[in-house]
């Protein structure tokens, strides 16, 4: 009964009508609709999310496993229509056979290696100069370097390969009279961390500087008393407090590069290196498009969620226990 | 007052339910299609037929309108979408897989075969009489009849052709080839007098220039035998102009730039690059590519395509037919049109007049309307379509596309990046096409002989 009714209180809130006094002298008989009443607000609000995640997100995903476990199959010349047989993880070997298919997620790694770590110094040092003293116009800075994330991704795909066009590219024009001889399109794998880099420093950097801004100025000042220099406290005050939004970002990032498909696509048709296979998006892409085998374009898709699925757990996990490192070590 | 305040709740809640589902079911609306051609509207209870209509082909528009001005019982509705291979396909299909697809739509002669093995398109051979077919340039007419059936109406042929920038070779010394042997000869003395000058692109994005050439020389790259495929890339007739080609590049002869591209564009129009190996289309493509370039016009003419022998020979690269789709109701209505669009003067008339195609009209006696309804000051006045009947006449016959032509051609493209980097040979590249296409036949369940 005690527990009842500190829950029930507990659940009144300000300006729902319910007094305290009220709850109190009404309480057997209010149980049940107020019952009705804690799991149905929530129920109302989540159900537009509930509505739309279930016909977007999992209807979409239980067809695409679905067509990953069929295949179409003709026979003779094959101009006598098809006919749809259940293959069940045919599809996922063949993907898996596939030399091209894997060949995707070694560009990926690739991709991985270069861009990440240099994404995450540029941003945090952009983040580090803004925090620190030495910068003037912050906002200035700020907006300007926000600035490329606003340019949407397939507009910014299609600027920087006429940037890449040799005999178009006023850049690469300046660089050869300048001696030097770029072929950009020659080499897509920095090609393309570039686009990603002008694309996600700057957003990267807000993060890390909303970070830094959250920092408690006494431990700043703490570490200029003990004598520390502003690289000093950068490095070892400033950037061990925003672990959790280091890693953060690193999530999100190997996220998004798995699913790297636009720039790629529009470097597709002026690029000869970049084939029609060469990121693990592009290879469901082509399966279906260009060879019409949804199955093999369907399985093909599973398989890059589940590893997307996977390696966020992985980072996830080693993240919490860094974080937690983290709050041990500053209490 | 408690009832008051619950009653509130309540109606707060059915409120926020209501707009929740309101909401949803406008984004699920949003989501699903935009209405497919399933009504089964005749002509006969007086109003006219409505036909959606997907294209891409340069004048398109233009035939539309013409059409619907002179035909009450029929109304196209033509929505243009993206050229076949720069996602035109790739829409196409899904609108099949989906149910929605267009009444009549264009499609290459390459893909036509895939699109029928994916059982997207409907056998019209009860709707097209002899008298229709023999309209037709037989290479092309042969081309839509795919195991005895007829599935679709073509609109052009396209016989090679060589353009070239006349100035160029003048100042080259040089005249125009009519052998493969005198091209090499005339690329030589090009970029002999002009280091900066090429005579023309090897597209490595691009297989089927590839194969109008292997065509031209007598491969062929796919046949039947009985109910069993036959695929030979690499016979040698093809291996022949791959040799040639993979010559030409090593020797930096020849420009290796994306077909279409703005490198391309940028190289044609400041003179680096003197030649084009193209189509019939391609005059249309040509002209309006260079239209903004000051000077360009008077410049450009046109030959026909060199032959390993000298004597006239043409494969056929690319070219649009008509198809209609599988589930459509209304195939004589969508007959009727396709046949308007490619066997009248008024159809015909109505694409050049737009002034961007420069379309050989796969129904021969056209061809007079074609050319005059072309403008060619650009080409110096030039007879191109005199030109374009006789290359017509020269492409060899017998020629038939795979049933999983986007795959091959898919590998091919893939490889010859391979080219253009200088990591792989087009042989290579026909020999891991050759690979990829037996093991997708087979994969599909085709019979493929031995």
């Amino acid at each position: 009964m005690t527990t009842r009714a500190t829950r029930t209180k507990g659940t009144a809130r300000p300006g729902s009508g319910a007094r305290p006094g009220a709850t109190t002298r009404t309480s057997a008989r209010a149980a049940a609709p107020r019952r009705r009443g804690r799991y149905g607000a929530p129920a109302v609000l989540l159900a537009p999310f509930l509505v739309l995640f279930t016909a977007c997100t999992l209807v979409p995903i239980g067809y695409a496993v679905k067509l990953s476990l069929f295949t179409e199959h003709r026979s003779g010349l094959g101009f006598g229509g098809t006919e749809t047989v259940f293959t069940g993880l045919g599809n996922y070997t063949r993907a898996l056979q596939d030399e091209a298919f894997r060949d995707g997620f070694l560009t990926i790694t690739q991709y991985c290696l270069l861009y990440i770590p240099l994404m995450t110094a540029l941003a945090l040092v952009l983040a580090l100069l803004l925090d620190s003293a030495l910068v003037r116009a912050k906002r200035f800075f700020q907006l300007a370097l926000f600035i490329p994330h606003a340019v949407p991704g397939i507009i910014a795909a299609l600027v920087w390969m006429y940037l890449y066009t040799p005999g178009i590219s006023p850049v690469l024009d300046v660089l050869e009279t300048l001696g030097a001889q770029p072929d950009p399109l020659g080499h897509p794998l920095p090609a393309v961390v570039n686009m990603a880099l002008w694309q996600w420093s700057g957003y990267n950097m807000v993060i890390f500087y909303a970070a830094l801004q959250a920092i408690p100025r006494e431990v700043l000042e703490a570490a200029v008393i003990d004598g520390a220099g502003p690289l000093r406290t950068a490095i070892g005050i400033k950037i061990p407090l925003i672990r959790p939004s280091l890693a953060m970002v690193g999530l999100f990032t190997v996220i998004g590069s798995l699913q790297l498909f636009t720039e790629p696509m529009i470097l597709h048709n002026t690029a000869p290196g970049v084939t029609s296979t060469w990121t693990p998006n592009m290879y469901a892409y082509t399966a279906a498009f260009e060879r019409g085998d949804y199955g093999l374009a369907a399985a093909s898709s599973v398989l890059l969620a589940v590893v997307a699925a996977g390696l966020s757990f992985a980072v996830t996990r080693a993240t919490r226990s860094r974080s937690e490192r983290a709050r041990e070590a500053r209490a | 007052m408690r009832s008051s305040a619950f009653s509130r709740r309540r109606a707060l809640r059915a409120t926020a339910a209501a707009t929740a589902v309101a909401l949803s079911v406008t984004l699920l609306a949003a989501c699903g299609s935009s209405g497919g051609s399933t009504s089964t509207a005749t002509a006969e209870d007086g109003k006219p037929v409505d036909l959606l209509f997907w294209g891409w082909a340069k004048g398109t528009k233009e035939v539309v309108e013409a059409f619907n001005a002179s035909h009450p019982n029929i109304r196209i509705t033509f929505e243009e979408i993206p050229a076949g291979n720069a996602g035109g396909y790739a829409k196409l299909s899904n609108a099949v897989k989906a149910g929605n697809a267009p009444d009549v739509f264009n499609v290459e002669y390459p893909q036509l075969p895939d699109f029928v093995s994916q059982g997207a398109v409907q056998d019209i051979s009860k709707l097209v009489g002899q008298d229709l077919k023999a309209k037709y340039l037989p290479q092309a007419a042969e081309l839509t009849s795919l195991g005895g059936r007829t599935w679709a109406l073509p609109l052009d042929a396209a016989p090679q052709a060589f353009y070239y920038r006349k100035d160029l070779f003048e100042k080259a010394g040089i005249t125009v080839p009519k052998t493969w042997d005198e091209f090499r000869t005339a690329a030589q003395k090009l970029k002999a007098a002009q280091p900066e000058t090429r005579i023309a692109t090897f597209f490595p994005d691009d297989p089927t220039t590839f194969e109008a050439m292997a065509w031209q020389n007598g491969a062929r790259w796919f046949s039947t035998s009985g109910e069993a495929w036959k695929t030979d890339l690499t016979g040698p007739e093809t291996k022949k102009v791959s040799a040639y080609w993979q010559q030409l590049v090593d020797e930096d002869l020849v420009r290796v730039q994306p077909s279409f591209s703005q490198q391309w564009t940028a190289s044609l129009q400041k003179g680096e690059t003197a030649g084009y190996l193209g189509a019939s289309w391609g005059g249309g493509v040509l002209k309006s590519n260079l239209a903004t370039t000051p000077d360009a016009a008077g410049k450009w003419a046109v030959a026909a395509m060199p032959s390993w022998d000298g004597t006239p020979a043409s494969g056929m690269l690319g070219g649009t037919t008509f198809a209609v789709s599988k589930d459509s109701k209304k195939a004589k209505a969508a007959v009727e049109f396709a046949a308007w669009a490619t066997t009248t003067p008024e159809g015909i008339k109505a694409r050049i007049a737009s002034g961007t195609s420069s379309t050989y009209p796969a129904a021969t006696e056209l061809v007079p309307t074609a050319a005059k309804a072309f403008n060619s000051d650009f080409y110096g006045g030039q007879d191109l379509y005199g030109l374009y009947a006789h290359a017509a006449d020269s492409i060899k016959s017998g020629w038939t596309w795979g049933p999983v032509m986007g795959l091959t051609n898919g590998t091919v493209k893939d490889a010859f990046g391979k080219v253009a980097g200088k990591t792989g040979t087009i042989d290579d590249a026909l020999a891991a096409a050759q690979q990829a296409t037996l093991a997708e036949l087979k994969n599909r369940g085709l019979k493929v002989a031995q």
